[in-house]
């Protein structure tokens, strides 16, 4: 965990360096001498320091406790659900993330879900819920593979003739690409060779035995 | 609890609200932020920094006195001054009310202790606490902003050293509180 802090307090005091106003170079020196506070702590075998540490980094940055309902901005601070929307409801013109002002908005933060944190969601009346995370379907493979009728999507058949002979028949195949065969050697695939070659000769005798009728 | 009442929310309760009626939303967002006060103090008493201290100021949580030292190599080195902290019930999603109680010369403070400071107006965001605004006003008294002045005559006077330490010295006078 330790890496972590490191890696965030020199941001924001790069960010805050940047920008040339009195108060930000205040906060780059204050976020430093937290630096040099939390790296003394740690060298110290206090486990209950280190504790603390942990615990804070997932503290939530505007109401100071743990993150309940957690979200992250995309520039990756961490916040209670019901403290940001509060904070982006109060500035609904000026949507900036409280940590480092980067531009912010409701449908731009990224909840995270621990393990069991359904589990302890509270009944919340006038904050909406937290949005959800977006998960997209993998590609579907383009695997389409020539003969047999799939059991989906839509099939339509259409043909012109007398009954036995529908040679001029057509077919429609609307949607979803038809299962695929089975690989070659297993026994599915040797059952279907299997069928397809009984109603082969089916057909054929059923032909035959039409002409000679 | 019962002490720990924003004094905004005190107006509103000695009128005609039912006792039910009042305190199902406000005293959960009070909740909320009696706790994060606490949470401050509990960092400030912590905090190994001498030069800032702050405290409630009897037992409302919602005011503060703040102490900031001035800051080194400055004409307020040697000097304290006071600060009334004032939190809305919007805390801290709106700043707090902060004012000198110890008169102060300075460019960006009025003569009723009024403070122009740019994260205490528009700048304001939820992550800043008590600490981080002594420590802005700590570095404003030895920075200030000459540009949007409060006290013209301080801003006049900033470049000619030895005059500004005189209004400095003749307006300061320590304060006791209680």
């Amino acid at each position: 965990m330790r890496p972590l802090a490191r890696q965030e307090l020199p941001t924001k005091a790069v960010f805050y360096s940047k920008d040339t106003s009195v108060s930000h170079k205040i906060m780059a020196s204050a976020s430093e001498d937290v630096e040099t506070t939390r790296g003394d702590g740690g060298e110290s075998p206090n486990t209950k320091d280190d504790e603390k540490k942990e615990e804070s980094l997932l503290e939530c940055n505007i109401c100071l406790d743990t993150a309940k309902d957690a979200v992250v901005s995309l520039c990756g601070h961490l916040f209670c659900w019901p403290c940001l929307h509060q904070w982006l409801e109060t500035r609904p013109n000026h949507q900036v993330c409280p940590v480092c002002k980067a531009a912010i908005s409701k449908e731009k933060v990224v909840p995270l879900y621990g393990r069991g944190s359904t589990k302890q969601e509270d009944p919340r009346d006038k904050v909406p819920p937290r949005p959800a995370g977006q998960r997209t379907e993998p590609e579907p493979g383009n695997n389409f593979s020539g003969f047999g009728f799939g059991d989906s999507g839509f099939h339509m058949s259409f043909g012109i003739g007398a009954f036995p002979f529908g040679f001029f028949t057509s077919t429609f195949n609307i949607g979803e690409p038809r299962p695929n065969v089975g690989p070659h050697g297993s026994p599915q695939y040797m059952e279907e060779q299997f069928l397809s070659k009984v109603f082969l000769w089916l057909a054929l005798l059923f032909i035959a035995w039409l002409l000679y009728a | 609890m019962a002490q720990n009442i924003n004094p905004f929310l005190e107006q509103q309760t000695t009128g005609i609200v039912k006792e039910n009626d009042i305190s199902k939303r406000p005293q959960s967002d009070s909740h909320a932020v009696t706790k994060r006060l606490h949470k401050e103090l509990m960092t400030l008493m912590m905090s190994p920094d001498k030069s800032i201290s702050a405290f409630p100021e009897g037992e409302n949580l919602f005011r503060w006195i703040g102490t900031i030292m001035g800051p080194k190599d400055s004409v307020y080195e040697t000097l304290k001054f006071k600060l009334s902290f004032q939190f809305p019930n919007s805390y801290p999603y709106t700043a707090p009310l902060v004012k000198f109680i110890t008169p102060c010369f300075h460019p960006n403070v009025d003569t009723n202790g009024n403070i122009c400071l740019d994260i205490l107006k528009d700048k304001w965001s939820a992550l800043y606490d008590v600490r981080t605004i002594l420590l802005s006003i700590q570095a404003l008294l030895g920075e200030p902003n000459i540009d949007s002045p409060l006290n013209a005559l301080a801003a006049e006077t900033w470049s000619k050293k030895d005059d500004y330490h005189k209004y400095v010295m003749d307006m300061y006078k320590e304060v006791q509180i209680n």
